[in-house]
């Protein structure tokens, strides 16, 4: 048996079209997200290269400490945690401006810090009184310091704007122009947001590690298989780019496709299970013109290893049948939600009851993520929920009807008390995992859908202990 | 028991004449033995040069940019009169945030409790003339003046200024902010330009508190770093100034005014400009 007749055993999932409708608070309580300098977590999962933060005291702290510590307990990294510099602007910089206080701090961080890349990321202190950052960090980058600025205060935006402001940032100033030839076969890879998403670090290298089997070479750009700095600079001479998330990294593939006439590939679901894997790496081998006989090859061999270990699991799950969860809710990031969906709908043949998105995606971006959370399956639609107030998704979640077996949750820590109250199972899947010690697990690829299951029905299993 | 300290802000057009009749009232407010504070809510920090023979004094943001703890004393400098001299000052133009700076400086001096210690009767706070953010309303905010004056020619856009004023009057009246004492009329020299000015308090329900007619005494005595109360004490421009300071101090009952809307103003300026034109018509009928 497989994991798509899994399927059929539990019947074909019908939509579940249960409009609860529940009024926006306009206050948010239990955040999903940082501010647009928490991108200073992108900046410390690139190697080598460490933010500078001139912001208030505590903005940079507080944004490590959420997305990086309690968050997987990631750490701190080269750059990050207590190595980061802050101008910790106070009285003092608004009403002067904090144009030499950052000098100064730039100057000071030279002297003891070593980094292939820093970058400034401003708070809402220095972008509400209008510091010309450009004006400070520009003589230092004349004497050839690999040093780049972004705006990212509060008003700007979450921690995903910031991310696209860092990641502009760092090509605009930093890698610069190129009117080079593009080099065949390699691909820059804008995908997850570092730190934020608890299981980046495993993710990014299963994402690696699957586009280089099917004969790419592969620019991931953050996290421990990133070359770092030599890396971006390779950036302009990629033959595509890839984004895979449903909106996360389009802009900046945009950006390319302007700046250095790179045509980009968006692959919207992040692939988990087999199935999905499969799909998305021919998707990507066609886009890109690779070598038909070696990309099967890679698949074969990666479909065997997996479906051996389905096989073995099928024993467990149709003895166990009785005890395992039927309906789930997703509350997660657009890019994670969207990949979990498919793989519970389409590979173990869940129920959907419910999906709520949280990363407040762009306007202009939803309609899309609607589009591909209704064509999860042919016989499978979800109604997608945006929604970033906790009290308001838990109160979505409480009006669910998750049928007469207990429900399982994949969501957050913020879910761990609902998720009693409703006698069901939680799986921390997205920030803030704070019940989760992460290293180096992945969800995605096929590696990564394994632990996945074993996360899941270890879960299940380990209630009734 | 504690006086009452009598705290009073000086708003207008830019411009419009608000520090020379600010220096002016607080130097007749000395003369008459009053103790008297101006405080200048200005980056260009020029509100008290008349009352210290032109000169330029060193601001409070000055003291707080060259140190973190500042004695609110080092800030104020005696003036004509035994006047004390302050400057609110700010950052050079075009960087860091000149509202909060304002916030900044009145804090500094309020929490030192500075005028109390110095037992003043009177303190006026000589305000820049556009109000562009939060800071520059501070001095109307609760806890700091109670009374505010208005600056105005007959001019329409000084009126437009003083119009939005009592905008900004009006949103802080029931949140126990300062209210309005009246219009200094400045630069009043007509019966046409009093006719003006005097319709308008009619209709935004206030008060002209004295008409300051344009006076090259008042010209001669800047140029020589004075108030017209120093320079030419016997002139008739200086009882004018005697008298409107004399008014504000014994002014106890400011009000609400009641700010014409955006077309309100727009055709009364227009029925203005009507009549200007039917006035000038007949003296040129007149001449010829
Ligand atoms: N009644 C008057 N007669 C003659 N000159 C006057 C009179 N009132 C003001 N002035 C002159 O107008 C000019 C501007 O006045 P002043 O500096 O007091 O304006 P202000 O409202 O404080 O301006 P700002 O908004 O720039 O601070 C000065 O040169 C001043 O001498
Ligand atoms: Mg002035």
């Amino acid at each position: 048996m497989t994991a798509h007749d899994l399927k059929t055993t539990l019947g074909s999932a019908k939509p579940i079209v249960d409009k609860t409708i529940v009024e926006k608070t306009h206050s948010i309580e239990q955040i999903r997200y940082g501010c647009a300098i928490g991108a200073m977590q992108s900046v410390v999962a690139i190697p080598r290269a460490i933010p500078i933060t001139h912001c208030g005291p505590g903005c940079a702290d507080k944004q490590f400490m959420n997305l990086a510590f309690y968050n997987g307990f990631q750490g701190g990294g080269y750059g990050g945690g207590a190595v980061t510099p802050s101008t910790n602007a106070s009285e003092r910089e608004v009403v002067f401006g904090g144009g030499e206080r950052l000098t100064e701090l730039i100057g000071s961080t030279l002297k003891v810090l070593e980094a292939d890349l820093f970058v400034v990321l401003t708070g809402c202190i220095p972008d509400l009184v209008g510091d010309d950052i450009g004006a400070v960090v520009k003589p230092f980058q004349q004497q050839a310091v690999p040093i780049v600025f972004a705006e990212t205060g509060g008003f700007h935006g979450n921690n995903f704007t910031g991310h696209e402001r860092v990641t502009r940032a760092i090509i605009d100033q930093f890698v610069g122009p190129y009117d080079g030839a593009p080099e065949a076969g390699t691909v820059n890879v804008w995908t997850l947001l570092p730190y934020h998403n608890t299981f980046w670090r495993g993710d990014l290298t299963e994402i690696k590690r699957l586009l280089a089997g099917i004969g790419l070479k592969v620019n991931i750009l953050f996290g421990p298989e990133s070359a770092g700095v030599d890396e971006w600079k390779a950036i302009p001479r990629a033959q595509f780019n890839l984004v895979i998330g449903p909106w996360l990294g389009l802009e900046t593939a945009r950006h390319l496709e302007t700046k250095y006439g790179q045509p980009f590939l968006h692959a919207p679901a992040l692939p988990i299970g087999a199935g999905e894997t499969s799909a998305f790496l021919r998707r990507v081998a066609a886009f890109a013109g690779l070598d038909k006989d070696r990309v099967e090859a890679f698949i074969a061999d990666e479909d065997a290893r997996y479906y051996k270990y389905i096989e073995d699991f099928t024993d467990f799950y149709s003895e166990y049948w009785w005890g395992l969860p039927a309906r789930f809710a997703v509350i997660g990031d657009a890019g994670y939600a969207l990949g979990l969906t498919r793989f519970l709908v389409n590979q173990l043949g869940l129920i959907p009851a419910r999906v709520i998105v949280t990363d407040n995606p762009p306007e202009e971006t939803r309609g899309l993520i609607s589009a591909e959370f209704r064509a999860i399956a042919d016989d499978v639609a979800v109604d997608v929920a945006f929604e970033e107030d906790s009290y308001t998704i838990h109160e979505i979640l409480r009006k669910t009807d998750f049928g007469h077996k207990p429900p399982i949750l994949f969501g957050t820590t913020w879910e761990r008390d609902l998720a009693r109250d409703l006698k069901g199972a939680i799986v921390e899947v997205g920030f803030p995992s704070s019940y989760e010690v992460v290293l180096n697990r992945s969800y995605v690829g096929y590696r990564g859908a394994l632990t996945l299951l074993e996360k899941i029905y270890t879960t299940a299993v380990g209630a009734s202990a | 028991m504690t006086k009452q300290i009598k705290q009073i802000a000086i708003y207008g057009k830019g411009g419009i004449g608000k520090s020379t009749t600010t220096s002016n009232i607080s130097a007749a407010l000395a003369e008459a033995g009053y103790k008297v504070m101006q405080f200048g809510c200005d980056p260009k920090a020029d509100s008290t040069n008349t009352l210290r023979g032109g000169e330029y004094i060193p601001t409070v943001l000055d003291l707080l940019h060259a140190n973190a703890r500042v004695n609110a004393y080092e800030a104020i400098f005696e003036g004509f009169g035994g006047i004390y001299c302050v400057e609110a000052g700010g950052p050079q133009p075009g960087v860091g945030c000149a509202g909060r700076g304002i916030i900044s400086a009145v804090q500094l001096l309020k929490q030192q409790d500075v005028f109390e210690a110095l037992d003043l009767d009177v303190v006026i706070y000589d305000v820049l003339g556009d109000v562009v953010c939060g800071g520059f309303a501070v001095p109307v905010r609760e806890g700091i003046a109670e009374h505010v004056f208005t600056v105005s020619s007959s001019d329409f856009m000084a009126i437009y200024a003083a119009n939005n004023l009592f905008k900004g009057i009006q949103t802080y009246s029931n949140k126990g902010g300062a209210l309005l004492g009246g219009v200094i009329a400045n630069s009043i020299n007509t019966d046409f330009h009093r006719d003006i000015i005097d319709d308008f308090v009619a209709r935004t329900h206030t008060q002209v508190v004295e008409y300051v007619p344009r006076s090259l005494s008042v010209t001669q005595a800047e140029l020589q770093g004075k108030t017209t109360i120093e320079a030419a004490p016997k002139s008739e421009q200086a009882d004018v100034y005697r008298r409107l300071a004399k008014r504000i101090v014994e002014h106890t009952e400011s009000k609400t005014p009641t700010p014409l809307d955006q077309q309100e103003l727009r055709d009364w300026s227009a029925s203005w400009a009507d009549r200007l034109i039917a006035v000038e018509r007949q003296s040129q009928l007149l001449a010829s």
